[in-house]
């Protein structure tokens, strides 16, 4: 593509790229890919655990979105109608693994193995918060995420998710909860 | 957990109407998320928006007309004894000689930064034998300092690229590790990409 081609399609709205998307342009659909990939990747990687798994779920919440563009109903919130899409993508991949592979191994993360020269590393605080996020229930997971380290209100999450605001809270609440008693442990 | 310390972290509270006895643990909660925070991933990986697209015309040459499937449909079609036996040597030829690539080959992806410095570029493109010389992956400046990278995910094993300037120039990578002459006139930068475990 010419430099000159492309960076007129990036002055292009969101809603005009939906409006081309529906007639057959992938290449406004690839505009709005490069848009919102960064979001949707980072949101997945940090509830996958794994980068690769993390490119899977985003590739496949793209291409779902745009065999169902035309569910969109807000063109100009299409940000966030993808946004949706990436995050329930994550949670039906997670409930997909869980039958199959156990926590520690899905999110990629390290376990506590009582192996004391690798808890010696530097980085294992960190590692152990990883652990404790990825131990979280799904829904969990994502309103924490979300809320505390995405930085999104509860306002925002609820209209995004479609889940009301206490609700939310709720969520969020446990997830303290359950990470504090996690951490307590490990550093018992 | 004490319900004024979740309005506080719900961000409902400031942090002097928590009584003294629940500011330390608020102190190690916003310790704890600026934690969290410092961890996070980079974007996504370079290419990926050429993947989803190239994905999605797949999709859509999957799902042809009747007509065509129907042209395509494997059918039993009667084949002379002489032919099978032709088919049959070229097969073993084959299968003798061997294919390139024909061995088990390792398809986990690993994640490759690369960077260039290149100020007074408009577009970088990463092209190499991974991208078949064509300039799909873009690689990014966001904050303009002229410094371009991206990720790219890799099958292990030796990979030959460059870095295509406003689309007309190509360079090679000063940093790289090692270079092979490319035949034209230049060399190309060499990267070798293994898995933890050295596959």
């Amino acid at each position: 593509m010419k430099p000159d081609a492309r960076s007129d399609i990036r002055h292009v709205s969101d809603a005009e790229l939906v409006r081309q998307t529906l007639q057959g342009s992938d290449r406004a659909f690839g505009e709005l890919v490069r848009r919102y990939q960064d979001l949707l990747y980072r949101h997945a990687e940090r509830m996958t655990g794994r980068q690769d798994d993390a490119e899977d779920v985003v590739q496949s919440a793209f291409i779902k979105a745009h065999r169902n563009l035309r569910k969109c109903r807000d063109p100009e919130r299409v940000g966030a109608w993808l946004f949706r899409i990436g995050a329930n993508t994550c949670k039906d991949f997670l409930k997909s693994k869980r039958a199959t592979v156990p926590v520690d191994t899905m999110v990629g993360l390290v376990s506590k193995d009582g192996n004391p020269e690798r808890e010696a590393e530097s980085g294992v605080v960190r590692s152990e918060i990883e652990h404790a996020i990825g131990s979280l229930p799904a829904e969990q997971r994502e309103a924490f995420l979300m809320k505390h380290v995405e930085g999104w209100s509860y306002t925002e999450m609820s209209e995004t998710l479609d889940v009301s605001v206490p609700a939310l809270k709720m969520r969020v609440h446990r997830a303290r909860e359950e990470l504090q008693v996690l951490l307590r442990s490990y550093g018992s | 957990m004490d319900s004024r310390l979740q309005a506080y972290l719900d961000g409902d509270l400031p942090l002097d109407g928590l009584p003294a006895e629940l500011r330390a643990t608020a102190a190690e909660w916003d310790g704890l998320l600026d934690e969290i925070r410092a961890t996070s991933p980079a974007g996504a990986p370079l290419g990926l928006d050429t993947r989803v697209v190239a994905a999605i015309e797949a999709s859509r040459a999957a799902s042809r007309p009747r007509w065509l499937a129907w042209l395509l449909r494997p059918r039993m079609i009667p084949v002379p004894p002489a032919a099978v036996l032709a088919a049959a040597a070229i097969v073993l030829v084959v299968s003798l000689v061997g294919l390139p690539g024909g061995s088990a080959v390792d398809e986990t992806l690993v994640y490759v930064q690369f960077v260039v410095d290149a100020p007074a570029a408009e577009t970088v493109h990463l092209v190499g034998d991974f991208t078949e010389w064509q300039p799909t992956v873009e690689l990014e400046d966001a904050d303009g300092d002229g410094v371009w990278s991206g990720r790219v995910p890799l099958l292990p094993g030796v990979h030959e690229y460059m870095f295509v300037i406003d689309g007309a120039d190509w360079v090679t990578d000063p940093n790289a590790a090692s270079y092979q002459d490319d035949g034209f006139g230049q060399q190309n930068a060499i990267v070798a990409v293994s898995t933890l475990n050295g596959t």
